[in-house]
C-alpha cells in the first residue's frame, strides 16, 4: 500500500465517521436550536434503535419489517421523551434541562438492560448480521466495507432531506422560525409544540439510522453504546455552531478529519518505506510523533473545543456571540 | 414542616442501620464459599458461565454429602464489572457472609480489586480464570490461581506461531486493562527471545468500536507480518477480527483466552477464518476427554444449554480445588486452608489436572490451542512452552509476606 | 410544636447533632460491621463533594460537570503519595526516580500523619489546576460552562489513563492502604461544612449569589465576577480532592472508571435533590439519596433486577426538578445555633429555590 493509499484510506474512514456524527450532530442541533436543550439523551435513542433492531432480527423478523419498526420506536420513544420530561421544564434554566437530559438517558439504558435480562440475554448482545451490509468493495489497493460506504451514501442522502424539508415545506420554515426566536415565532401563530415535536421526531429518525449503521459496524450492542457518539456529535455541533442546522453537518465532518489525522499522522515514522524515505524524516516521526500519542486524541479533541468556546462561540461558520461567553 | 421530615429522615437512616445491624446473625451449620462474579457487566460472557460452572460443583458436592459433614452455602454476588462494587462485594464476603473462603472472577483488574480485602482479612482466595501471574505477588499468600499464567499462554503463542507461521509478527494490544496489557508484553517477550520480530506494535482504548484507524496504519506496512497477534478482551475480539478481515488482511490471528467467547463467532461471523488461540480446555462434546463430556452432560442438565466456554470449567475445576484443600486441611481454618492448598498436586479437573510446585501459587498446566473452523472452536494443538518469560521481569520476585 | 423543635434546634442544635454524630460513630464502630460503617463513610464523602459542588454550582451558578475529575486527581496523586516503597516496586515498576523514593506512610502512634499531608498535597495541587482550568473556564456561563467542564472532566481521564507509568492507566490501581475511617471522614466533612456555611454569609458568598442572580447589576455595584466564581471553584476543588484522597484511601483499588459520569451524576442528583444553595441541603440530600439507593440496592439484589434502582433514582430528579426544583431546601437554611452564628445575618438574605415561601 502506497502512502498515496495510506492516506486516501484514512480520508474514507473519515468521511464514513463524519456522516454517522453529522446524522447524530443534527438532530442535538435542531433541539438546542428552538429549546436551547442539550439533550444528552439523544446518544441512547441510537442505542434503543439498535436494540430493536437487534430484538426484531434475532426473532426472525424480515429485515424491512424490522427497520420499520425501529424507525417508528425510536421516534416514538423521541417523542414520548419530549413530551414527560421535556415539555415540563421548557421554561427551567438550561443546566436543569441538560441534567434531565442525563436522567432520562440513564433511564432509557437501564429500562435495555432490564429488558435484556428478561429477554435472557448478556448485557452485550452481538448485533445480527444484516446481508447487504456486509462485505467489502475492492478498489485499486483500498477497500472500503460497505457499512462504510452505506453510512457515507445514506448519511448524505438524509441530510440532502432535511434540507429539502426545512427550506421547501410549511413545517420547516416554522422550525427554522422557532429556531430563530420561539416567542416570536408563537406570537406569528406557529403552534410551537407541533414544531417541537417535529424536531424531537426527525432528530430520533436520523439517530435511529446513525444506530443501525453503528451497530453494524461496532458488531455489537450495549445499553452504553449512545455515549461516545452523542459526545462526539455534541463535539461537531459546537464546532459548527451550535443551533445551526449546516453547521452541525460541517461540524460533524471536521471533526471526523481532525480525529483521523490525530490519528493517522503519529506513527507515521512506523510506516514510511525505509527505502525511499530519508532516515531524519523517519526519526523525526519516531522521536516527536510516535503512535502512541493518538491516544491522546480525545484530549486533544476536547481542547480545540474549550478553545472554540472561548473564541469563536458561534462556531466556525457562525458569526453571532450566542449566550456562549459573559 | 421542614423540620418534621428533617427528623423524619434522620429516624429512617437510624432504623435502616438498625435493621442493618441486627441482621448480622449467622447460623453455623453450613460452610460458607464466597462466589464473586460479574454477572451483569460487560465480562459477563465469562463470568456467567464461570459462576454457573461453580453453581453446579456446589451442587455435586453437596449432593456428595458436603464437606466435613456439612453442606456448603455458596453466596454468589455481582461485581457488575466495577471496580468500586467489586471491592463492595469483597467487603461484603468478609463482613456479611462472613464466608471461609472466596472464589471468582475471571479477569485481572476485577482480582486486583477485590483480592486485597479478601487478603486483609486472611480469607483464601482462588480466582478461576484471571490468569495474570503478578497476581500473587500483588495480592498475598492467600491468593491462588485456578489456571495458569499469561506468562505461559502468551509463551505457547509465541512457539506455536513462530514454528507454524512465521518469524514476523504484528502486536495489538488492548492498553486499557491488565489482562490484554500483560498478554501483550509476555509475548513479545517470548517472541522475540526466539528470534522473532515485531514489525508494529499498536493499541487501542478498552471502550473502542472502531478499529479502521490501527488497521490501516497495519495495511500501509511494506512488508506484511506473517501473523498478528492480537491480545483483546472477549466484548471488543468480535469487532477486531470482523474489522480486520473486512479490510482484506487474511494472515493468522493468534490470540489468548479472552478470545473463548461465543461472541467471537457470533460477531465476526464467517470472517472468524483462520483465528488461533490459547484456553483451558476445549470444551467439545466429541472430541473432549470423559470428564468433558460428562461436565457437559451434567451442565447441559443443570441450565438447559451446553458450557459456553471453557470458563464454566474453571468455575468448576476453583470449587473442587478448594473444597479438595478443606477436606484435606481438616477444617476451614483459613492457615490450614492456605497450607493445604499449596499441597495440592495432580487434583485432577476438567481443564487438567492441578499441581502447586514449590510454593507457587500458580499451578502448572497444559495449554490448549484452539482454531476456529466453520465457526466452530477445534482442537489445533496441546503446547507445553519450552520457555517461559519470568512473572515480573521488572521487580526482582518480593518474599512471600507472611499472612497477619 | 414546630415552633418549639426550632427554637430547641436553635439553641442546642448543634451539639445535638455533633453528639448524635459521636454515638452514631461510636456505635458502628463497636458493633464492627464495616458494611454499615462503609455505608456511613460513603455518606460522609458524598456529604463533602456535595457540599463543595454546591459551592461551585449552586452558589455561583457556574454549573461545573467537571468537578468529579479533580476527585480523581485527589485521589491519584494520595495514593501514589502514600503507597509504600515495596509495594511501589512490585506494582509502579516505572516510576520516575523522585516519585519512586517519595512514601507518605509515616505513622505516630496510631495517627497515619503521611496520610494527612498527602490528603493535603493533594488537595493543594488540585486548587492550582482548579485556578489555571477555572481562569479560562469561569468566563463561560449558561450551558457551554458545563460542556467545557465536561471536557475537563475527559481530559482529566485520558492523562489518567495514558499516564500508565504513574497511574498504571486505566487499569485497577489497587493495593492503597486503608486509612479512612469514620473519624477522618467525618472531622473533614465538619471542616468543609464549616467552612462553606461561613462563605456563603460573607461578602465574598453574598457576591457569587449577586452575580448569579444578575451579572449587569452586579457588576454595576463594583462586583467583578470573575474573582466570586474563581474563589469558590478553587475552595470548591480542595474539598472535592480531599474527598477523593479520604475515598480512595477507603475503597483501596481504584481505576479512571470510577472517577466518571456515574458518580457525577450521583453527586449532582444529591445536590438537586438537596437544594441548589443551601448547606444544609447538601447534608439532607446525601443523606436521602443514600437510604434510598441503599435501599433500593437491596432489592436489586434479592430480585436480581439490576437497573432498577438507576431508573428509580432517575426518575424521581426529573420529578423534582418538575415540580421541586428548589429541591428539599431551595436556599434555606436550618439554624442550628451557635455554632454557625457568627456568620449569620440577623436576617436571611437570600429567599427563593422553593416554592415555598421561607419562615424565619
Amino acid at each position: 500500500m502506497s502512502l498515496t493509499s495510506y492516506f486516501l484510506q484514512q480520508l474514507i474512514n473519515a468521511l464514513s465517521i463524519g456522516s454517522l456524527y453529522a446524522l447524530v450532530a443534527v438532530g442535538l442541533a435542531m433541539v438546542f436550536g428552538i429549546l436551547r436543550l442539550i439533550n444528552f439523551a439523544h446518544g441512547d435513542l441510537m442505542m434503543i434503535a439498535a436494540y430493536i433492531a437487534t430484538f426484531a432480527l434475532m426473532s426472525h423478523i424480515p429485515l424491512p419489517i424490522a427497520l420499520i419498526m425501529m424507525m417508528v420506536g425510536t421516534v416514538m420513544v423521541g417523542v414520548l421523551m419530549e413530551r414527560v420530561a421535556y415539555r415540563p421544564i421548557r421554561k427551567a434554566p438550561a443546566v436543569a434541562a441538560l441534567l434531565t437530559s442525563f436522567a432520562v438517558g440513564q433511564i432509557l439504558q437501564n429500562s435495555t438492560l432490564l429488558v435484556s435480562r428478561f429477554a435472557q440475554q448478556p448485557v452485550q448482545i452481538a448485533f445480527p448480521q444484516i446481508d447487504f451490509l456486509r462485505g467489502v468493495v475492492t478498489i485499486g489497493d483500498l477497500t472500503v466495507s460497505k457499512v462504510n460506504i452505506a453510512s457515507l451514501v445514506i448519511g448524505l442522502g438524509l441530510l440532502f432531506l432535511l434540507n429539502q424539508f426545512i427550506t421547501r415545506t410549511t413545517l420547516g420554515l416554522s422550525m427554522r422560525a422557532a429556531a430563530e426566536d420561539l416567542q416570536a415565532a408563537q406570537l406569528m401563530g406557529i403552534d410551537t409544540n407541533r414544531v417541537i415535536v417535529t424536531a424531537f421526531a426527525i432528530g430520533a429518525f436520523l439517530a435511529s439510522i446513525a444506530g443501525l449503521l453503528y451497530a453494524v459496524q461496532a458488531g455489537t450492542v450495549n445499553p452504553d453504546m449512545g455515549f461516545t457518539p452523542v459526545l462526539k456529535a455534541f463535539i461537531a455541533a459546537v464546532i459548527g455552531g451550535f443551533g445551526s442546522i449546516s453547521g452541525a453537518v460541517v461540524g460533524g465532518y471536521a471533526l471526523a478529519f481532525l480525529e483521523v489525522l490525530l490519528t493517522a499522522i503519529p506513527g507515521l515514522g512506523d510506516i514510511l518505506p525505509a527505502a525511499t524515505t530519508s532516515p531524519s524524516v523517519i526519526s523525526f516521526f519516531k522521536t516527536y510523533l510516535p503512535g502512541s500519542l493518538s491516544s491522546y486524541r480525545d484530549a486533544f479533541v476536547f481542547v480545540i473545543l474549550i478553545f472554540l468556546l472561548l473564541v469563536r462561540p458561534g462556531g466556525i461558520l457562525g458569526t453571532t456571540d450566542r449566550e456562549g461567553r459573559q | 414542616m421542614k423540620h418534621k421530615s428533617f427528623v423524619a429522615v434522620f429516624a429512617v437512616v437510624a432504623a435502616v442501620l438498625l435493621s442493618g445491624l441486627m441482621s448480622v446473625v449467622h447460623a453455623q451449620d453450613t460452610i460458607k464459599i464466597g462466589g464473586g462474579f460479574d454477572l451483569s457487566g460487560a465480562e459477563s460472557s465469562l463470568d456467567l458461565p464461570a459462576s454457573n460452572g461453580a453453581i453446579l460443583a456446589v451442587k455435586e458436592i453437596n449432593a456428595a454429602g458436603g464437606v466435613l459433614g456439612k453442606q456448603i452455602d455458596f453466596v454468589v454476588r455481582d461485581s457488575k464489572y466495577q471496580m468500586d462494587t467489586t471491592a463492595v462485594i469483597a467487603k461484603q464476603f468478609v463482613e456479611e457472609d462472613q464466608v471461609a473462603a472466596v472464589i471468582g472472577f475471571t479477569d485481572s483488574d476485577s482480582v486486583l480489586a477485590a483480592g486485597p480485602i479478601i487478603q486483609a482479612a486472611g480469607l483464601p482466595f482462588i480466582t478461576a480464570g484471571a490468569t495474570s501471574p503478578k497476581l500473587p505477588d500483588q495480592i498475598g499468600d492467600m491468593m491462588f490461581l485456578a489456571c495458569f499464567g499469561d506468562n505461559v499462554q502468551a509463551a505457547a503463542g509465541a512457539e506455536f506461531a513462530f514454528k507454524n507461521f512465521g518469524k514476523t509478527a504484528y502486536l495489538l494490544s488492548d492498553l486499557g486493562v491488565e489482562y490484554t496489557t500483560l498478554l501483550g508484553e509476555y509475548f513479545k517477550a517470548r517472541f522475540e527471545e526466539i528470534g522473532g520480530t515485531i514489525v508494529l506494535e499498536d493499541s487501542y482504548e478498552d471502550s473502542a468500536t472502531d478499529f479502521s484507524a490501527q488497521i490501516t496504519k497495519l495495511k500501509a506496512l511494506s512488508t506484511q507480518p506473517d501473523f498478528y497477534y492480537i491480545a483483546a478482551m472477549p466484548y471488543n475480539v468480535g469487532s477486531v477480527v470482523k474489522q480486520l478481515r473486512e479490510a482484506g488482511l487474511t494472515a493468522p490471528v493468534v490470540g489468548g483466552d479472552g478470545y473463548d467467547t461465543p461472541d467471537l463467532v457470533k460477531v465476526a461471523g464467517d470472517t472468524a477464518e483462520n483465528v488461533y488461540f490459547t484456553t483451558h480446555a476445549l470444551i467439545d462434546k466429541d472430541n473432549g476427554t470423559e470428564g468433558i463430556k460428562k461436565f457437559i452432560t451434567a451442565y447441559n442438565t443443570e441450565f438447559g444449554h451446553d458450557p459456553e466456554n471453557a470458563f464454566a470449567a474453571l468455575g468448576y475445576d476453583a470449587v473442587y480445588l478448594l473444597v479438595d484443600a478443606i477436606n484435606r486441611a481438616g477444617s476451614t481454618d483459613a492457615a490450614a486452608i492456605q497450607a493445604a492448598l499449596l499441597e495440592t498436586k495432580d487434583l485432577p479437573g476438567i481443564t487438567g489436572a492441578i499441581s502447586f510446585v514449590n510454593g507457587a501459587h500458580v499451578p502448572q498446566k497444559g495449554v490448549t490451542m484452539i482454531k476456529i473452523v466453520d465457526g466452530k472452536f477445534t482442537l489445533a494443538a496441546e503446547v507445553v512452552p519450552e520457555g517461559v518469560p519470568a512473572a515480573d521481569p521488572n521487580a526482582p520476585m518480593p518474599e512471600a509476606t507472611p499472612s497477619s | 410544636m414546630a415552633q418549639t423543635l426550632k427554637s430547641n434546634l436553635q439553641r442546642n442544635g448543634f451539639l445535638i447533632l455533633l453528639g448524635g454524630l459521636l454515638l452514631m460513630i461510636i456505635g458502628l464502630e463497636s458493633s464492627g460491621s464495616s458494611l454499615w460503617q462503609g455505608i456511613f463513610i460513603n455518606l460522609g464523602l458524598y456529604i463533602i463533594l456535595v457540599v463543595a459542588l454546591n459551592l461551585a454550582n449552586g452558589f455561583t451558578g457556574v454549573f461545573s460537570l467537571g468537578h468529579i475529575g479533580f476527585m480523581a486527581l485527589g485521589a491519584y496523586i494520595s495514593a501514589i503519595l502514600t503507597l509504600p516503597l515495596a509495594q511501589k516496586r512490585s506494582y509502579l515498576p516505572n516510576l520516575p526516580a523522585w516519585l519512586a523514593t517519595m512514601h507518605f506512610d509515616t505513622m505516630i502512634g496510631p495517627f497515619p500523619l503521611g496520610f494527612l499531608l498527602a490528603t493535603l498535597i493533594a488537595g493543594i495541587i488540585v486548587m492550582v489546576v482548579a485556578f489555571l482550568v477555572g481562569g479560562v473556564l469561569m468566563r463561560l456561563s449558561g450551558s457551554f460552562v458545563s460542556v467545557a467542564t465536561l471536557g475537563f472532566l475527559v481530559i482529566v481521564r485520558v492523562l489518567l489513563v495514558n499516564s500508565s507509568n504513574i497511574t498504571r492507566g486505566s487499569r485497577t490501581f489497587s493495593n492503597v492502604t486503608g486509612y479512612t475511617d469514620m473519624w477522618w471522614v467525618y472531622i473533614w466533612v465538619i471542616i468543609a461544612l464549616f467552612v462553606i456555611w461561613r462563605i456563603k454569609f460573607s461578602s465574598f458568598g453574598r457576591a457569587m449569589f449577586a452575580q448569579r442572580e444578575d451579572i449587569a447589576a452586579a457588576e454595576s455595584v463594583g462586583i467583578v465576577i470573575m474573582r466570586p466564581r474563581l474563589l469558590a471553584f478553587v475552595i470548591s476543588a480542595f474539598f472535592t480532592a480531599v474527598a477523593g484522597a479520604l475515598w480512595a484511601h477507603f475503597l483501596t483499588s481504584f481505576s479512571p472508571n470510577a472517577f466518571y459520569f456515574d458518580i457525577t451524576f450521583r453527586v449532582i442528583t444529591m445536590l438537586v435533590v438537596g437544594g441548589m444553595g443551601s448547606v444544609t441541603g447538601s447534608v439532607l440530600g446525601p443523606i436521602t439519596i443514600t437510604v434510598i439507593a441503599e435501599f433500593l440496592r437491596r432489592i436489586e439484589d434479592s430480585t436480581r433486577l439490576y437497573g432498577i434502582s438507576q431508573i428509580i433514582l432517575a426518575s424521581l430528579f426529573i420529578f423534582i426538578i418538575i415540580y421541586r426544583p428548589g429541591g428539599l431546601m431551595g436556599e434555606r437554611e436550618i439554624d442550628f445555633g451557635w455554632f454557625w452564628r457568627r456568620g449569620r445575618p440577623s436576617k436571611p438574605a437570600f429567599e427563593g429555590g422553593g416554592e415555598q415561601p421561607s419562615k424565619t
